[in-house]
């Protein structure tokens, strides 16, 4: 029992270092802004064509660029979710049904023992 | 009030609230299931949504009421059915001699359109079916071990059988 809270102790430890130095090292870099405040965010909104898309290049390019040619759907999102990263997805959504099918098993089963129990 | 029994009498405010509140989370949670490709939102948030209607029912009237009002067997089959369609869905793609995942019969209707993204739209509305089925099972599955009364309403069901 004792082993198994300092091993919990140092893991929480080492995960708050790691916390602690992401933070510290991407401040001192410079590179924490998620928006740097360079585009007027309630036109994008309005316009959505007004965001300057041609510089996107890498994994982004076809996500940004042909997007519409290739899915047709109005949400960017659906479609990196359910086409780009579908087999992703596919996983998510089993990690859901075998979770519950433990649940149900490991629960109906104590549900039994109770009742057996108070007989 | 409480009885002897442990059953809790809900008070009448939270009746009322449950009463106003639960057509609009199920209306809502399907609207965000069905306009997933169109508009933020998806199949996982808008199950989650409807799914929640189970909690305002238990919250409102025990968990005795929830489990009648509720047919948790179709629950269950609904849920595998789902992730199965998910699949078929995304088996589309192989049968026009593509990749897993690829989408098809995307070119009917504008952007926009409620069903223009072709297997997009039909993916997210099968993984918004089995979560909202398979997260309404797992809450009426956790309240029935954990609320109070929920062993009487087993009792009651059996002399039922009986």
């Amino acid at each position: 029992m004792k082993a198994k809270r300092i091993v919990a102790l140092i893991s929480i430890l080492v995960i708050l270092a790691a916390g602690v130095y992401a933070v510290v090292d991407a401040y001192s870099s410079g590179n924490y802004q998620t928006y740097d405040g360079g585009e007027n965010a309630k036109a994008i909104v309005a316009d959505p064509d007004y965001y300057d898309t041609s510089e996107a290049s890498g994994v982004a390019e076809p996500i940004v660029k042909k997007n519409l040619n290739d899915t047709m759907a109005a949400n960017n999102v659906a479609a990196v979710v359910f086409d780009f990263r579908g087999f992703d997805t596919l996983g998510e959504s089993f990690i859901l049904l075998t979770s519950i099918a433990g649940a149900y098993v490991i629960l109906s089963v104590s549900k039994k023992k109770k009742k057996e129990d108070e007989e | 009030m409480k009885f002897k029994n442990g059953i809790t009498e809900k008070s009448i405010i939270v009746k009322c609230g449950a009463d106003m509140m639960l057509p609009f989370a199920v209306v809502f949670g399907i609207y965000i299931i069905l306009f997933g490709t169109v508009s933020p939102g998806g199949g996982f948030q808008g199950g989650v949504m409807v799914a929640a209607a189970a909690v305002l029912l238990y919250l409102a009237y025990g968990y005795k009421t929830a489990k009648s009002a509720i047919n948790t067997e179709v629950l269950r089959v609904g849920e595998a059915a789902g992730a199965t369609l998910y699949v078929i869905f995304g088996l589309c793609g192989l049968f026009i001699g593509s990749v897993f995942c690829q989408n098809v019969f995307y070119d009917n209707g504008a952007v926009g359109d409620l069903i223009s993204a072709g297997t997009i739209t039909y993916m997210g509305y099968s993984v918004g079916f089995k979560v909202l089925t398979g997260v309404g099972f797992l809450v009426l599955l956790m309240l029935g071990l954990l609320a109070p009364g929920a062993d009487d309403a087993d009792d009651d069901e059996e002399e039922d059988e009986e």
